[in-house]
């Protein structure tokens, strides 16, 4: 048992590590890192000390967000270290830290020689975009409260906190085992074979077939588990977030990896949202509730205060 | 009718077959590999109850 427990471990540090080490690439020997400081600034780190002649002159410098090639940003300042090793280029706007910056640069010269043109990608640490989209996946765009989607399962599994648990755990595994599958069959089958136009009915498809495919395993697998959560397991189908992740993840042409976390996102986020209002709904129950809004109606308006809520989320940025 | 259009059409038709097909063969295999005898008792107390809810 102890074997397969650091097993486990040594292939989750394993992951992460490779996670962090993607942020790392340059595109040139000389460079060792190119990062982005503020809003405004970027900083390069060279292996040896550059010309200042070089790199205080910002026209062998231009750059450019990776989607939009054709809008060169504007240079105000470079700015060069004691030890001559790192470069700051600040720019005249803000930039926006969340898409890969491409920047070209002149032939570099370093102590007179000259090191050749280097193309560098800058980009947040990878391991920091998967947490913005887990998190806005999961607050700051919660599916319940701020897109209202998966309102039927929401309010049908919401009276019992034991219920809203298993049906969040549920939904939360299916979900990121249907999305990960659909990133796969949409980079690699639909997108090839420009049948992009059937997404919907694929989506569909594979998360019933998800479903069916949990169903199937866990009762053999895991059958306590299987007599906790089986009946949750069919009302994933009918639940909108389950079809709305897929859709969304396609739409804005996530890798593999943000697929997994944007699934992983609104699986938490859902059990959060089922969770909250399963505590306030067990307590309504004693509460002296005005006979006309027994029932769904206060459940709606209590809703509708979370959403409120959890507008207080709209401006969070961690990463 | 465009043989493009004919083309792309008949390959959906294909690929979504092929698709449903594997994924079909799969769901197949998973539940003869996992198979669980359903218990008989189980069955007759279900069919004994009333089964209104």
């Amino acid at each position: 048992m102890k074997s397969i427990r650091s097993y486990h471990l040594l292939v989750g540090v394993l992951v992460v590590a490779a996670l962090f080490l993607t942020g790392c690439e340059t595109g040139h020997k000389f460079v060792k890192k190119t990062e982005f400081k503020d809003t405004d600034k970027m900083v390069l780190t060279f292996a040896g000390p550059v010309d200042e002649a070089w790199a205080k002159n910002i026209a062998n410098f231009s750059a450019y967000e990776k989607p939009d090639p054709d809008i060169v940003l504007t240079i105000k300042e470079a700015v060069l270290s004691s030890d001559k090793t790192k470069l700051t280029l600040i720019f005249a706007a803000p930039l926006n830290t969340g898409e890969a910056h491409i920047l070209s640069t002149s032939n570099i010269m370093s102590e007179g020689q000259d090191l050749g043109a280097a193309v560098l990608t800058i980009k947040k640490l990878y391991f920091g975009v998967l947490m913005t989209i887990f998190l806005g996946a999961a607050l700051i765009k919660n599916f319940v409260f701020t897109k209202y989607l998966g309102l039927c399962v929401f309010f049908g599994c919401s009276q019992k906190r034991s219920t809203a648990i298993g049906m969040g755990v549920v939904f939360t595994i299916v979900i990121a085992f249907a999305a990960t599958m659909a990133w796969a069959l949409y980079q690699f089958v639909l997108k090839p074979y420009q049948l992009t136009f059937l997404n919907i009915v694929v989506f569909i498809g594979l998360v019933s077939l998800s479903v069916q495919g949990v169903d199937t395993i866990l009762r053999k697998v895991n059958p306590a588990l299987f007599k906790a959560f089986g009946v949750y397991l069919v009302l994933v189908i009918a639940n909108c977030i389950a079809i709305a992740v897929p859709l969304i993840l396609a739409d804005n042409e996530y890798t593999g990896w943000e697929s997994f976390s944007l699934a992983l996102g609104a699986g938490i986020g859902f059990l959060i949202a089922l969770f909250l209002m399963a505590c306030v709904r067990e307590k309504l129950e004693l509460a002296k509730v005005p006979p006309s809004f027994k029932g769904l109606p206060i459940a709606f308006v209590t809703a509708g205060l979370f959403a409120l809520a959890f507008l207080g989320f709209s401006g969070l940025s961690i990463y | 009718m465009d043989p493009a259009l004919v083309k792309l059409a008949l390959g959906g038709v294909a690929t979504l077959g092929c698709i449903g097909l594997f994924f079909g063969i799969g769901l197949a295999i998973a539940a003869q590999k996992f198979h669980v005898e359903p218990d008989p008792k189980v069955e007759a107390v279900l069919h004994t109850l009333a089964g209104a809810q």
